[in-house]
């Protein structure tokens, strides 16, 4: 309205658009934050850590240096030697890709699983959605923590299998959340006009609900990785996850907590690296917060 | 109101009694006691074996039907959980760590209840000012700091600080000195084991509080209701703690209970690191021992707390909430 009635200047330069394009609005309102911007800047640098890292250091992380046993960091050794000789950047880049690799799977995992059972439950109800709800409250009180434990315990130190059972039993509390949202979701007037035109239910649940929790589900997936990464970590960390000849950064944690007095340098590199990565993560999912928020004003007009 | 709190427990008991028998079934499916006898020498036969585990109702050549029944006869009848592989009794073990677990838990989760709540509705009522942000900013790096990082971290400090002041001030491992008499220093040197792990639950726990307390009151502390309440003669602060801050904390406090399993999850860990026998310790040396009645006995305690922590959290939102009549 307002370009109606103001007056239209001389030398007509096209007026700038009305509204952004939503991808754009996005973009512009998380480029806005400061906080979101240094987290994807800290998050993209962790990725290119894991995957160059390995550059930098003329080991490998499973070799043995037997001249430089628990040595300090050198130019030899960039992040210093544990008591096998094992070079610690090595070990660290070796981490930090299991860490990265397990969080970044279970994590979209999970959110689809949560995703498809939380609003299929919600829009088909009756009986189905309170066996979904049964289902999700019980293993919402089942110790999880326990049952990981027992599990990624007896199954050995694979990280492949560690995925599976993070995501067997990280799905829940996600599910309970876009159940509770898509609940208000089925009565709306566009879900009822597909039923009407006879789109199939799950066709129902994919095309017309799903999408519109979009934003809460992309936030979960970034919070995702937060906690799945402080959960691999406590369960390397006790033993039950990652384990030798394999190391993640939860197992380098354990293995330098004997020596926290006389080696610092093995504990202050993974936890550094690990407390970077969640911080990072925890801000871009922020940033993406506000940015998604239909009620939000960043990002100026539009 | 008794009646309401009763009919929460039933509810919760039966919840309680629920996972820990599925916990059970689990335990014996994944923990195969007969590893422990494997290792030692002279070597023995599997009859052995299954002999030696049958009088604890953990010999696998039986059912797991039947181990199940016998373990569940002995809880019910005689409040006996159990024995591990080597025949230790779960009772004896977990009578005194409940007491040490239970401690810890507790003060980690008021403590970083108190603090995250205050702290949220400091800032909230002095949203995007230097305390705000600064407050804030801390929040989310200890938010995201791992267990094993702030407890190792927080040793080190401590080391440090013990080194600076030539002594041991504060204690970085166990939960009591052997050898220390007389009630009154039994009590302070308790104490003074319980300040660094309480310290370490309550700085990884309560950016939660700060940051749901900050967004629930920064909800509120605008409706209209709270400017009526300005309108009648109430200064700011006064508004804020009788109107705004009263409705925004029902959330809050129902939340409790289910912050409860990643509490204990942080106290299996913090003991490890402290050197605390508690139920965290037991929780690590059961799995690893294979120990199915010890980690059935973790399950079930874990399940207790979560269970008096949400029924704590329902209390409070009967006081907190005048809309929820109970008689």
């Amino acid at each position: 309205m307002a370009s109606v009635l103001s007056p239209i200047p001389i030398d007509a330069t096209p007026p700038p658009p009305l509204r952004l394009g939503r991808a754009r609005l996005y973009l512009r309102r998380f480029a806005r934050n400061r906080g979101a911007l240094a987290g994807l800047v800290i998050f993209v640098a962790l990725v290119l850590f894991a995957a160059l890292g390995g550059l930098l250091t003329r080991w490998g992380w499973s070799e043995s240096d037997f001249l430089a046993l628990t040595q300090p960091p050198t130019p030899a050794h960039p992040f210093g030697t544990n008591q096998g000789g094992n070079d610690v950047l090595a070990e660290c880049v070796h981490g930090l890709q299991r860490s990265l690799i397990i969080a970044l799977s279970v994590s979209a995992l999970t959110t689809v699983i949560a995703a498809l059972v939380g609003a299929g439950a919600a829009y088909i109800g009756g009986r189905t959605e309170r066996m979904a709800l049964a289902v999700i409250h019980f293993l919402l009180v089942v110790p999880s923590f326990l049952i990981l434990a027992l599990i990624s315990n007896k199954v050995g130190g694979d990280w492949r299998v560690l995925i599976v059972v993070l995501t067997v039993f990280g799905w829940m509390l996600t599910a309970r959340i876009v159940w509770s949202v898509s609940t208000s979701l089925r009565e709306r007037d566009y879900v009822l006009m597909a039923e009407f035109m006879g789109v199939s239910r799950w066709r129902i649940v994919l095309r017309h609900v799903v999408p519109h929790l979009s934003s809460l589900l992309i936030v979960t997936l970034t919070l995702g990785v937060d906690s799945t990464v402080l959960n691999e970590t406590a369960l390397s960390f006790l033993g039950f996850g990652v384990k030798t000849p394999d190391v993640s950064l939860g197992s380098l944690l354990a293995d330098g907590s004997s020596t926290i007095s006389s080696a610092p340098w093995l504990f202050a590199y993974p936890a550094g690296l690990l407390v970077l990565l969640t911080v990072s993560v925890m801000l871009i999912g922020d940033g993406l917060r506000d940015a998604l928020d239909p009620t939000s004003t960043a990002g100026g007009r539009g | 109101m008794a009646r309401y709190v009763l009919r929460r427990t039933v509810g919760w008991l039966a919840m309680i009694v629920v996972a820990t028998n599925a916990t059970f079934f689990l335990a014996s499916w994944f923990l195969d006691p007969r590893s422990n006898y494997r290792q030692l020498r002279p070597v023995r036969t599997e009859e052995e074996i299954s002999q030696a585990l049958r009088p604890y109702g953990l010999d696998p050549r039986q059912s797991v039907v039947h181990r199940w029944w016998h373990w569940l006869t002995d809880v019910g009848l005689h409040f006996d959980w159990g024995h591990s592989p080597r025949g230790a009794s779960v009772n004896s073990e977990v009578a005194y760590r409940i007491v040490i677990s239970g401690q810890l838990i507790f003060a980690g989760v008021v403590l970083s209840v108190l603090l995250g709540v205050a702290l949220g509705v400091y800032t909230a009522s002095r949203q995007y000012g230097i305390a705000d942000r600064l407050s804030q900013t801390l929040s989310v790096v200890l938010y995201n700091v791992p267990t094993a990082v702030g407890a190792l971290g927080l040793v080190l400090l401590a080391v440090w600080l013990n080194q600076r002041a030539g002594g041991t001030f504060l204690h970085v491992a166990g939960a009591s000195t052997p050898g220390v008499d007389g009630t009154v220093d039994r009590l302070l040197d308790r104490l003074d084991h319980l300040i660094l792990p309480t310290v370490n639950l309550t700085l990884l726990g309560y950016a939660g509080w700060h940051f749901t307390q900050r967004a629930l009151l920064l909800d509120t502390i605008n409706a209209d209701y709270v400017r009526t309440a300005r309108a009648t003669g109430l200064t700011r602060a006064q508004a804020i703690r009788r109107h705004a801050l009263r409705s925004s904390l029902i959330p809050t406090a129902t939340s409790v209970a289910f912050t409860i399993p990643a509490v204990f999850t942080g106290a299996i860990i913090t003991e490890t690191v402290f050197g605390w026998e508690g139920m965290g310790r037991y929780f690590t040396k059961t799995i690893s021992e294979n120990d199915v009645h010890g980690a059935v006995a973790v399950a079930a305690f874990g399940a207790v707390t979560t269970a008096v922590g949400a029924i704590l959290a329902d209390i409070a939102t009967v006081l907190l909430d005048p809309r929820v009549r109970v008689d």
